[in-house]
């Protein structure tokens, strides 16, 4: 994913964040608590929506606490936000468990491991413009046609490929890529109004 | 790069910044990616987009334990420095054995609420299919009832003709084509209590603006009994109430009228017939 790196918007990164994985790097242990306390809800929202199981989310949370603790070292400050890496790693493994656990034959897909969005270059670290996002966000998904925003989470949260949610909704092929790029192209204009 | 290419290309920006490609896709459109800086700026922006929705998501307080779990793992883990390592602890997971009923609920409600939200899409097209089936059975129905309606009216039409017919006052008269239609043939069946039934054949077509009508001639002057409107081959079968206190008739008698008819004849005659006495 190096390209994404590369692509991502640096404009929001949180000056805080970043510090701190600077000094985990460096082995300091509240800096861990630090980025924890302030991301530690959004990252275990996320794997809880995916996985929809407690224990479950719990081990995600985990396991990307502990990936970022490793790898403090090796972020670079050019790669985006933080909390758009945290949240990256923990879908990533949320959706591998999810396709893990799935009964049916794997698909090609199933092996691999889920592919990373790009991260977001959303600059959330203060809890009031958090819940303000958050409002504008929600009310933007909530305008969407159902379809669109059922197509755009049931590959979001549910990791489905197209042709997956072209089955699981019951429409062709084209009609989701369309309504997954318009419906996040309706997103991006709401959410940059919004700012 | 051409045209239809990218616009191919284009389409899947949206599926690229979910994840939803699958591996060889993917690494066609990242192959895209490279040399279109259009597409490239709208996986910048969709991906933001895709990275925001989870501030969306109901947030939810990850147990107290989990954060001591966490932080108790990277006091006792050595941070190895050489940033090519990519091993991750996988250390087994000290669990709580029990949650708390709020948790339970939250996770509970959660998985609702996402099952309710894609049965919902599933529900509502179905829905929707079972009320054009409705509709379309209602519509169904509602021309049976009529059919039926339809039916019925003519079996009680047909009951009171052969109630008619089998009345014992049941009076026929047999009416015979006057020169302006000598083939036509008619019969006036009457009786006093149940009714009069008047069936004619080879009337000849009307002229617009015209009707038939059917008089009783009793002795003071003719009294009108009912209109014709005969079929295109010059039938007609027509049931009417006979006039009150009318007396037994001397005949029947059928002429042209204006439509809507008239109080008395004015037309030609068509038909007529006297009463036989018995």
């Amino acid at each position: 994913m190096w390209l994404l790196w590369a692509v991502v918007d640096v404009s929001g990164l949180s000056a805080a964040d970043q510090a701190a994985v600077t000094r985990m790097a460096r082995g300091d242990h509240d800096a861990l608590a630090e980025v924890y306390d302030r991301h530690g809800r959004l990252v275990y929202s996320l794997a809880l929506r995916i996985l929809k199981d407690q224990s479950d989310a719990e081990d995600v949370v985990q396991e990307v606490f502990s990936q970022a603790w490793q790898q403090a070292a090796r972020y670079q400050t050019g790669r985006g936000a933080v909390v758009a890496w945290l949240m990256n790693m923990a879908r990533s493994r949320a959706i591998d468990r999810l396709r893990r656990r799935r009964t049916q034959p794997q698909s090609p897909l199933d092996q691999e491991t889920a592919a990373d969005v790009p991260d977001a270059a959303v600059p959330v670290d203060e809890q009031v413009a958090w819940a303000g996002r958050a409002a504008v966000i929600r009310g933007a998904l909530e305008d969407l046609p159902l379809l669109q925003r059922m197509a755009i989470e049931l590959a979001f949260y549910e990791g489905l490929t197209h042709v997956e949610i072209a089955e699981r909704l019951e429409v062709p092929l084209g009609t989701v890529k369309t309504r997954i790029r318009q419906g996040l192209l309706k997103l991006r204009d709401r959410l940059a109004g919004a700012t | 790069m051409n045209e239809t290419t990218h616009d191919a290309m284009r389409e899947l920006t949206g599926l690229y910044a979910l994840g939803a490609l699958d591996a060889a896709e993917r690494r066609e459109f990242e192959s895209h990616l490279m040399s279109c800086s259009a597409c490239a700026a709208e996986v910048r922006a969709l991906g933001g987009v895709a990275g925001a929705l989870p501030y969306a998501l109901p947030q939810v307080d990850p147990p107290p334990a989990l954060r001591d779990r966490i932080l108790g793992t990277a006091v006792s883990t050595r941070i190895r420095p050489e940033p090519r390592q990519s091993a991750e602890l996988r250390q087994p997971v000290d669990r709580p054995a029990a949650f708390g009923a709020g948790w339970l609920a939250a996770a509970a409600l959660l998985v609702v609420a996402v099952g309710l939200g894609a049965y919902a899409v599933s529900l509502r097209e179905r829905l929707s299919g079972i009320e054009g089936r409705l509709a379309e059975a209602l519509a169904r129905l509602n021309q049976s009832e009529q059919q039926v309606a339809v039916a019925v009216r003519s079996v009680e039409a047909a009951e009171a003709r052969l109630t008619l017919l089998t009345a014992p006052d049941l009076l026929q008269v047999n009416l015979a084509g006057q020169p302006p239609a000598p083939q036509a043939r008619g019969r006036a069946f009457l009786s006093r209590a149940r009714g009069l039934l008047f069936a004619a054949n080879a009337l000849p077509p009307l002229p617009a603006g015209r009707i038939y009508q059917l008089w009783y001639l009793t002795p003071a002057a003719p009294v009108s009994a009912g209109l014709l409107q005969p079929d295109a081959g010059g039938q007609v079968v027509a049931a009417f109430q006979p006039p009150a206190n009318t007396v037994v008739p001397a005949g029947f008698a059928v002429s042209i009228e204006p439509d809507g008819g008239v109080p008395a004849p004015t037309g030609a005659l068509y038909l007529a017939g006297m009463t036989m006495t018995q």
